[in-house]
């Protein structure tokens, strides 16, 4: 069974299309992140699945029922804002324990809940506190718990690590992902950071202009985009256009681009001679053959090394270990045929 | 000259303020109001030859003193009370949806503030005449009260409407909250201040208003303003005044205090930003 199953969601407000025709299925205790830039739809979907808006057509079923014009206030669903959204004047323990008393769970039974919860949070010294004597992490693992205290089927995150500072949301995003997993729960993401997303998630949505572009593994997404935009999007990425010009052997296929001829390896010969490709920086090897290109620009990065190159006046990214060039130097470089990316043509 | 020295002269000048402006006024007033009948108190003595508190039994059986004190501290709370429940529609409206000419909204509700009271006063009772509202007189000025101090009621609680977090309306919700619920912990906190503040100043005004009251109310209803202009203005009695103006400052110390206490309390939790 489906955790939740999102079909042909679409979402107008007066002329403005936020979101169109997204289709979607979430597995019970998957990780879905939806990634995007600002503006894509990533959180008008968010508040559609938990019940703040109503989609103009397209429905949502999570656990196999219809929840479309259910309110927020009925659904199995619970969500951590990103400004915590914690009740002030409450302590940690009236914020935990609000969602079960409105639920009118009996008292032992929440009980059970809150000291489970707060416990499994590290949040136990500071049950008698306000929100406003907490650090930020600590805030965010109070609205993560009142999430978690309504035990619900489905937990959503709004881009629940924006406030902490660098170090905190690396460690956060551990502890979020553990919780996740000990409660068996469904989640999904909403993020605009792709580190976060490809460190987090089961699954990733990337989602442009009320589109979703791909949906797949973290994996997939990086090594096998689809689209210039996720390619773009996700890493670093040099993307060119070319033609085809030939064939060498069996699978792979020779393209004339702006920078000289780049092979790329396919089953299955491409139908159009015009096609977009795309690499990665890294997966560039310097050496004594392949295309010319003179440094522009270098920056060490310990791990690697980032250059700008230049042939033609096109300038892409390479990263490597161990670079010897110098800026102004001139590098040849070659990109082995299976590294190279097929993109789709319309995109 | 040290600092301490400075600090010295300016501290005993500021007893010596506080001695003229609080002590020797509420002294005289006092002294005032204790005057026997039976001998005037003349500028050649330091204290009054008799004293007695025959003023004040005097006052309190024989004036309309009792009556003035019910109807002010009947009419103004009740007044506040009205005020606050017909502004809290508006002011929902005002600060929490969006619409076209909010803000002229929001300026057309303080610009009866502008007017001068006793204008606004003449105008609003020939009204209440014409609608027929003036056949009960301490329903009228109620009424009258209500909603001329409305403008204050809508102003400062749009502000706290406006302060109310919608994050905290949606967790409420998403965590399962009724209406009611919802209210009590998304909108009361913020509003809170606001709702003290609102009976406070509607509760003030209406306490010191003069011309709706003496319009309206005259000559069946006494308030204490009323009461006053006429004891200051018409038959005017020193050791009466005296004693009249003592019996008024204890309300007033009392709402000091109350005042004091909520600006203290006033929104300590919405005022740090996160949480």
């Amino acid at each position: 069974m489906v955790a939740i199953k999102i079909e042909r969601l679409t979402k107008k407000f007066g002329d403005f299309t936020a979101l169109s025709n997204v289709s979607l299925d979430v597995q019970p205790e998957e990780f879905v992140t939806l990634l995007g830039p600002s503006g894509c739809g990533k959180t008008t979907l968010l508040k559609l699945i938990s019940g703040f808006l109503e989609p103009s057509e397209g429905s949502i079923k999570i656990g196999g029922t219809d929840v479309t014009h259910v309110p927020p206030e009925k659904r199995d669903t619970a969500l951590c804002f990103q400004s915590y959204a914690l009740f002030p004047h409450l302590t940690v323990r009236e914020n935990l324990e609000f969602g079960p008393r409105q639920k009118k769970i009996p008292a032992s039974e929440r009980k059970t809940r809150i000291d489970d919860v707060s416990e499994k949070l590290d949040l136990t010294a500071q049950m008698e506190k306000l929100p406003n004597q907490l650090s930020g992490g600590q805030q965010q693992r109070v609205s993560l718990g009142r999430a978690l205290a309504m035990r619900p089927s489905v937990i959503l995150f709004d881009e629940p690590l924006s406030n902490l500072d660098a170090k905190l949301r690396d460690q956060v995003r551990i502890e979020i992902r553990r919780i996740q997993k000990e409660y068996g729960l469904t989640a999904i993401y909403v993020t605009h950071d792709q580190a976060e997303a490809l460190a987090m998630s089961d699954r990733i949505v990337v989602l442009n202009n009320g589109r979703v572009e791909q949906v797949d593994s973290p994996e997939l997404l990086y090594h096998a985009p689809k689209t210039k935009f996720v390619a773009d999007f996700i890493g670093d990425a040099n993307i060119f256009s070319g033609t085809i010009v030939g064939q060498k052997g069996e699978n792979i296929v020779q393209v004339e681009t702006a920078i000289g001829t780049i092979e790329f390896e396919t089953p299955t010969a491409p139908t159009s001679k015009k096609v977009n490709l795309c690499w990665r920086p890294e997966s560039a090897v310097i050496g004594n053959t392949g295309i010319k290109a003179k440094v522009v620009h270098r920056a060490f990065q310990g791990h690697f090394t980032d250059l700008m190159v230049e042939t033609n006046g096109t300038i892409f990214r390479v990263q490597a270990k161990r670079v010897e060039a110098q800026e102004g130097d001139d590098v040849q470089l070659s990109v082995a045929p299976n590294e190279v990316i097929l993109l789709d043509q319309s995109a | 000259m040290t600092v301490q020295r400075v600090n010295k002269i300016l501290l005993i000048a500021l007893l010596a303020v506080c001695a003229i402006w609080l002590i020797i006024p509420f002294t005289m007033a006092v002294l005032w109001s204790l005057v026997d009948p039976s001998e005037p108190w003349t500028a050649d003595k330091v204290l009054p030859p008799v004293m007695s508190l025959f003023r004040w039994t005097d006052m309190w059986e024989n004036s309309s003193l009792k009556s003035a004190l019910i109807a002010s501290y009947t009419l103004a709370p009740s007044a506040a009370i009205l005020s606050l429940l017909l502004a809290l529609p508006t002011s929902f409206a005002l600060g929490r949806i969006s619409f076209l000419g909010r803000e002229l909204a929001k300026m057309l509700c303080l610009l009866p503030l502008v007017v001068p009271p006793f204008i606004t006063a003449i105008f609003f009772t020939s009204l209440l005449f014409q609608i027929g509202l003036s056949s009960w007189r301490p329903g009228a000025i109620l009424f009258a009260h209500s909603v001329l101090f409305m403008p204050f009621a809508i102003r400062i609680l749009t502000v706290s409407f406006e302060q109310v977090r919608q994050d905290h309306i949606d967790a409420a919700r998403d965590l399962g909250a009724s209406h009611w619920a919802r209210f009590k912990v998304a909108y009361l906190p913020a509003l809170k201040p606001g709702i003290f503040a609102t009976l406070l100043i509607v509760f003030i005004q209406s306490i010191e208003e003069f011309a709706i009251a003496f319009i309206v109310g005259s000559p069946d209803v006494v308030t204490i303003p009323t009461l006053l202009y006429s004891a200051l203005g018409q038959d005017y009695v020193r050791p009466n005044a005296a004693v009249l103006s003592l019996i008024l400052v204890v309300p007033n110390v009392l709402l000091m205090l109350i005042l004091e206490r909520l600006l203290r309390s006033a929104n300590p939790t919405l005022s740090s930003g996160k949480g």
